[in-house]
């Protein structure tokens, strides 16, 4: 699903690579967990399967799309396979949920025929039902981030990135947050998240890769976020 | 490609920047009726030419002697004069006027002004030799061949005033053109601006868009028509500015230039330049539409 073969990012206004040599395999409808510091690459890591960024070596595949090398135009074909959730939600905060749902699909072409159908299916799956003509700000942080998740799955992409998902929550629904990405990774989707939450990490019990400084130097199946050894 | 949508953006982006998007109306609109001028002013050099080559004629002037003397041309040096400017290849015909006929011409020239009617008396107007040339470009063969010919006392070189008419008419013509052009650049810094603005107003859903794997058509025709409507509105008030002036120019004013120089109708106006106008609008605010969001808003 996600191949990274030694892959370097050198940007142009830093002297350090914010990856250096990184390879990495995730299969199709994993859980990954991308931990690391400030600073580490996490983000970078994330930006480059999204085509945010190309490598300045090495080589990035997606599904079956050799990323660096995929011209301009099928980009968005390649993001349409990927969903996408921040720290900040990034909600529009002049729609409701259900438009900011919907927006998604519109923007791909969607007939509104399918936003019809699909929408309220994806709020359900979220926990939403019945919340569809709230406006954002009337909702928690916990339910906003469900509607960017919603957003993000509405489409039904390959993979899910959740870069930080959990940051501005509460342990509390830090915690329903991740079952709901667990549910969602339990219909096939490959799940690739950078957080620095501990307690998160270390309760799902799931393949966590540490950067540091650009480097891979841990790739646990099974692991924690610190050194349990 | 959803309609709709497309739609919905367009119009809330021009109404979140409403001040700029009516600057931008306006200014282009002015732009456009000062290219519209210059566009009518050039078709006017070609009427009023046209209208002046058809009946151009070189009027040769007798002398007072001659036009007191000889009313009917049959004596000399008058009857020599035109047997050789019909012998001349480049002259069709050859009439004579004398003094009492070119006072009713000139009665019939200045029927509107009785001051210059009392001042003249057929006495004071020349009797002449009333030139039609086979082209109009040879009138200065003429006027060279016969300046110092006994009997005459000077030629009048219609091609000359008409020239120099045409002449005048260029400059208003340069003129409008320029200042069409420093408008046109205005609006064009005020369109960059514009879909700038807009696209920073809008960079979250912008942002959205790329995530979820919008094409660019989506992304960029929002800010592509924003731009063009507002080319197109402003175009529709230049034309109907236009399209004003000409029929609400008070007409005394207008049959008094029509003696002079023929300007074109409302008809040329409405189908002729109204299209060009358009045209260029939808061009211009297109194509820096589409500059703009090159360099400034990253796919």
């Amino acid at each position: 699903m996600i191949r990274l073969e030694n892959v370097t990012k050198v940007y142009k206004t830093s002297t350090r690579p914010a990856l250096e040599n990184v390879s990495v395999d995730v299969g199709k409808g994993e859980f990954v967990f991308v931990i690391g510091p400030s600073g580490s690459g996490k983000s970078t890591f994330l930006r480059l399967l999204l085509r945010e960024e190309v490598p300045s070596k090495g080589k990035v595949y997606v599904s079956n799309y050799d990323v660096a090398k995929l011209p301009r135009r099928r980009v968005p074909r390649l993001r349409q396979t990927i969903g996408c959730v921040f720290q900040d939600f990034r909600l529009l905060t002049n729609k409701t949920v259900f438009e900011n749902v919907a927006f998604a699909l519109e923007v791909i072409g969607k007939p509104a025929h399918t936003i019809r159908k699909v929408v309220p299916e994806v709020l359900e799956l979220v926990g939403l039902e019945g919340k569809s003509d709230r406006m954002p700000r009337e909702l928690s942080g916990g339910e906003q981030q469900r509607v960017a998740i919603a957003r993000a799955f509405v489409n039904r992409p390959l993979m899910l990135l959740a870069d930080e998902p959990t940051g501005n929550l509460d342990p509390d629904t830090s915690q329903d947050i991740m079952l709901l990405l667990e549910r969602i990774n339990r219909t096939g989707t490959t799940v690739v998240m950078a957080t620095h939450d501990q307690s998160i990490v270390d309760s799902m019990r799931r393949r966590v890769v540490e950067l540091d400084f650009g480097r891979v130097i841990r790739d646990d199946a099974r692991g924690v976020y610190g050194y349990d050894h | 490609m959803r309609a709709s949508f497309v739609f919905s953006e367009v119009s809330t982006g021009l109404r979140r920047n409403v001040t700029m998007t009516v600057a931008m109306i306006l200014t282009t609109a002015i732009s456009l009726v000062m290219f519209g001028l210059g566009l009518m002013v050039v078709k006017a050099v070609d009427l009023t030419k046209d209208n002046y080559l058809d009946e151009l004629e070189v009027a040769v002037f007798l002398t007072d002697e001659i036009s007191k003397k000889d009313t009917d041309c049959t004596t000399d040096p008058c009857v020599s004069l035109k047997q050789d400017l019909e012998l001349n290849p480049a002259v069709d015909t050859v009439v004579y006027r004398n003094q009492a006929e070119a006072y009713e011409v000139f009665k019939e020239a200045f029927k509107n002004e009785p001051t210059m009617l009392e001042l003249a008396s057929p006495q004071a107007i020349p009797a002449s030799l009333q030139v039609r040339l086979k082209s109009p470009e040879q009138s200065g063969a003429i006027v060279k061949g016969f300046t110092e010919r006994q009997g005459v006392s000077l030629i009048h070189d219609g091609g000359e005033t008409v020239d120099r008419l045409v002449d005048s008419l260029r400059v208003l013509r340069n003129i409008t053109f320029v200042g069409s052009l420093v408008l046109l650049l205005a609006a064009l810094l005020l369109i960059a601006n514009m879909i700038q603005i807009s696209a920073y107003t809008r960079r979250t859903e912008v942002g959205i868009m790329r995530l979820v794997g919008a094409t660019r058509w989506y992304t960029q025709l929002p800010f592509l028509l924003e731009a063009m409507v507002a080319g197109a509105i402003g175009a529709v008030l230049a034309i109907a500015g236009l399209l004003s002036m000409q029929v609400l120019l008070p007409s005394g004013f207008a049959n008094q230039l029509e003696n002079v120089v023929r300007f074109p109708g409302t008809f040329y106006t409405a189908f002729v330049i109204s299209p060009i106008l358009l045209l260029t609008a939808m061009l211009i605010s297109s194509l820096v539409g589409y500059v703009t969001l090159r360099l400034y808003v990253r796919h």
